[in-house]
């Protein structure tokens, strides 16, 4: 022993070092007055530590919390299976301390209860940051802030895309809109309404009523290009706008516009209208006056310059569902598509009105090559199987469950199909096909289960 | 020191070692804490990012450079007109593109397919085709063949479209068809925003002598001015009426358009047309001449015979 008492927690006053024995004189005496041979010169005495001032400030000696089984020894041995003889019962169990009343056991739900306390301040703040990201994660992913902040231009983007659902066709007026057609009408727009509060985008439905300014004998069904007008007006922060009919059904909700489409937009469209052409227009424009860029096929290459993108089907080019991009070149288009003199001309001949219209510009002006582009139309517009069907099924029109098409068009649904039906069998496989992880285990597993041991087909 | 026991020391010892350095001394813990919060952020930014970095910037389409500055497009109807004549015509447009640095683009009228229409129409497709001609060049000017230009002074870059000459040129509020049509010339229009200038004369819009500046917007006018729905519908007279008519019914043609006073680019050779030629204009124009027999044009062409000795004093 060469100090007479405990160590005191000052640091520098505790068992620095076991070198303390070495102040012990030569002379080899014990007596406690000789620990303090040093001190007798004159200089105060310096335990080894305190030479190290700089040091880290805490003891170095070990306590009695350091490692694992130092500190859970206790806990582990007694959770352990004791030995004990055969003939034990009741009291003497009770003795060695292995029934529910005894000392050893009760602890677990106090120590349950002073676990809290027990946590460093290191866990705590961990467990912390771990709730924090959980409740942000429901907060900004599961509930419809998603709307708000997908909206955002530095966080998704979903402000730059409005969708304009053609609702209320004809109104009424010159056909019966009947319980189906207000079904149809509910699901069409409830699927563009969950799908637009998903992503962030604007909804704008307009009414395609039959009005008067749009008459036969006066621009009927040029409707399309006054709401796309007026819709680049009414959202400035707009800047693609897709036009849908009616009966379209978003079958994919997951995924957003720009994963799908708009991130890549050179890999997806095509310029070159010779990769699929039901019309057989000659491109690129043949004439001997036209600069590079106007006969070249692919106009400038660049992504940017799209601001029109369609699909075409079996029969020409398809306006169920299609984009335009805000910019000088769409207003010009936008204002050249009806002209009077044209409408006189044509419009007994145009069966599609406006698409007709299109094309006919299309192959006439070669500053509309320039900025159009056309998408594989499985891409936005997928016909179900009753629509152009003359040469049976095409794989590149027809929806195709196993590649998950984004969109169905029921087009011409009205003549000779069941618009209803259709619309429902779509809903129903949609949902189907996006069921959530629960929904598929009790669907795939519960029901399954429950099925081949009852016999019955039950639903959770 | 020999004391029995050690010396005395406080009962509440001070808990810490006092300091040793102003600054507080970062535990190692504490910093893989800070490091790891500073990570988590720069992670949430990133996942963030990936929606709104990509700025869709618009296509640069080329812009001219001025060389030349303007370039002087006729279109010889050879069929009609003897060939004195039209090289006398060819003459005095290579004189005054030669004085003033422009180019000039000479085409025959059989040139263009015009799917039988009248082949007043011609006039489209050269210009067309001198923009890919020229796609430096910032003003088309267009003249008709019976048109000759008397004034080798004055530059068209600044007689005519210099935006602040246009915006003093310009006439406002004016039915763009006389007399009575309902549309008319804007009146809030910028001199750098006007992309197709020409006149009117006592009938209607004269397409006869224009100028359009070189552009984007140029294109989609002449390639909608020649679409073959219009000829199809027989003006009767030809492009002129069909200009009348788009310029009307399209309100982004007209944004672009200035009406400038007839005698700036198009003077009349008679007062019956609209208003007649005065020393110092830039251009005659032969009004009407074909119509009356073949060489009427040559005849009347010596009256104006002038500017063979104005463009070799100057």
């Amino acid at each position: 022993m060469s100090l007479s008492r405990s160590p005191s927690p000052v640091p520098g006053g505790g068992w620095a070092s076991p070198g303390l024995t070495n102040n012990l004189s030569p002379s080899g005496r014990s007596s406690p007055t000789k620990a303090y041979a040093g001190g007798s010169n004159g200089t105060p005495v310096m335990w080894e530590r305190q030479k190290n001032m700089g040091g880290p400030a805490y003891q170095s000696f070990s306590t009695q919390n350091q490692g694992f089984f130092s500190r859970h020894m206790r806990q582990i041995s007694s959770s352990l299976p004791r030995f004990r003889p055969e003939n034990t019962h009741g009291a003497e169990r009770e003795k060695i301390g292995e029934s529910r009343w005894s000392g050893l056991n009760m602890p677990r739900l106090g120590r349950i209860r002073s676990l809290p306390g027990r946590m460093s301040r290191r866990t705590k703040m961990l467990i912390a940051f771990g709730l924090l990201f959980l409740l942000g994660y429901i907060i900004f992913y599961s509930t419809p802030l998603v709307y708000y902040y997908r909206r955002t231009a530095w966080l998704g983007g979903g402000q730059k895309f409005v969708i304009i659902l053609a609702a209320n066709v004809g109104g009424g007026v010159m056909e019966w809109k009947g319980a189906r057609e207000w079904a149809i009408e509910r699901d069409s727009i409830r699927n563009k309404k969950k799908y637009v509060a998903k992503w962030g985008y604007d909804l704008e439905i307009v009414d395609m009523s039959t009005k008067k300014r749009y008459a036969h004998e006066w621009r009927e069904s040029w409707e399309k290009v006054d709401f796309i007008r007026s819709t680049l007006r009414k959202y400035p922060k707009a800047e693609w706008v897709w036009w849908l009919d009616l009966n379209t059904f978003i079958m994919e909700p997951s995924k957003s516009l720009q994963d799908h489409i708009f991130d890549h937009l050179e890999d997806v469209t095509y310029r070159n209208i010779n990769e699929y052409n039901p019309l057989n227009i000659s491109h690129p424009p043949a004439d001997s006056y036209l600069d590079e860029l106007s006969k070249s096929p692919i106009g400038d290459g660049n992504p940017n310059s799209i601001h029109l993108m369609l699909s075409q089907d079996c029969s020409g080019f398809n306006l169920g569902s299609f984009f335009m991009r805000r910019g000088t070149w769409t207003d010009h288009l936008l204002d050249v598509w009806w002209d009077p003199v044209a409408y006189e001309q044509k419009h007994m001949e145009w069966e599609h009105k406006e698409q007709d219209a299109l094309e006919q510009l299309y192959i006439a002006q070669p500053w509309i090559r320039k900025s159009t582009a056309f998408l594989p139309q499985r891409m936005i517009n997928s016909f179900p199987t009753g629509a152009c069907s003359e040469k049976g099924t095409d794989t590149r029109i027809h929806y195709d469950q196993k590649d998950r098409d984004f969109l169905v068009n029921m087009a011409g649904c009205e003549w000779g199909r069941d618009c209803w039906g259709e619309m429902y069998n779509f809903r129903e496989l949609s949902y189907h096909l996006n069921r959530s992880l629960w929904e598929r285990f009790k669907e795939d597993l519960l029901c399954w289960v429950w099925f081949k041991l009852t016999g019955k087909k039950v639903k959770f | 020191m020999h004391f029995a026991y050690p010396p005395r020391k406080s009962s509440n010892p001070p808990p810490f070692r006092p300091r040793t350095s102003a600054l507080p001394t970062i535990r190692s813990r504490r910093l893989k804490t800070i490091a790891l919060a500073f990570l988590a952020f720069l992670t949430l930014v990133w996942l963030f990012q990936r929606g709104g970095s990509r700025r869709h910037a618009p296509p640069a389409y080329h812009k001219p450079s001025g060389n030349p500055p303007a370039v002087i497009v006729t279109v010889f109807n050879e069929g009609k007109y003897g060939k004195g004549y039209l090289d006398m015509v060819k003459e005095n447009r290579l004189k005054y593109a030669e004085k003033h640095g422009y180019g000039t683009f000479f085409v025959k009228a059989s040139d263009y397919d015009l799917r039988g229409a009248p082949i007043s129409w011609a006039s489209l497709p050269a210009v067309r085709h001198a923009m890919a001609m020229f796609p430096d060049a910032s003003y088309i000017w267009y003249l008709d063949q019976n048109s000759f230009i008397m004034n080798p002074n004055l530059k068209i870059e600044e007689h005519v479209m210099k935006p602040s000459r246009l915006e003093e040129l310009m006439i406002k509020d004016h039915p763009v068809v006389p007399p009575d049509s309902i549309i008319k010339t804007f009146s809030h229009l910028k001199g750098h925003d006007v992309d197709f200038v020409l006149t009117q004369d006592k009938d209607g819009l004269s397409s006869s002598s224009f100028v359009v500046k070189n552009g984007e917007w140029a294109k989609f006018f002449i390639e909608t001015w020649f679409d073959p729905i219009y000829r199809s519908y027989n003006f009767q007279k030809a492009e002129q009426h069909a200009l009348e008519h788009i310029v009307q019914w399209h309100p982004t043609i007209l944004a672009k358009l200035a009406l400038v006073p007839q005698r700036i680019l198009n003077s009349y050779s008679k007062e019956k047309g609209g208003q007649e030629y005065k020393e110092g204009d830039l251009v005659v124009r032969l009004y009407a001449c074909g119509e009356a027999g073949e060489d009427t044009c040559e005849t009347e062409s010596q009256r104006f015979a002038q500017w063979k000795a104005a463009f070799q004093n100057s």
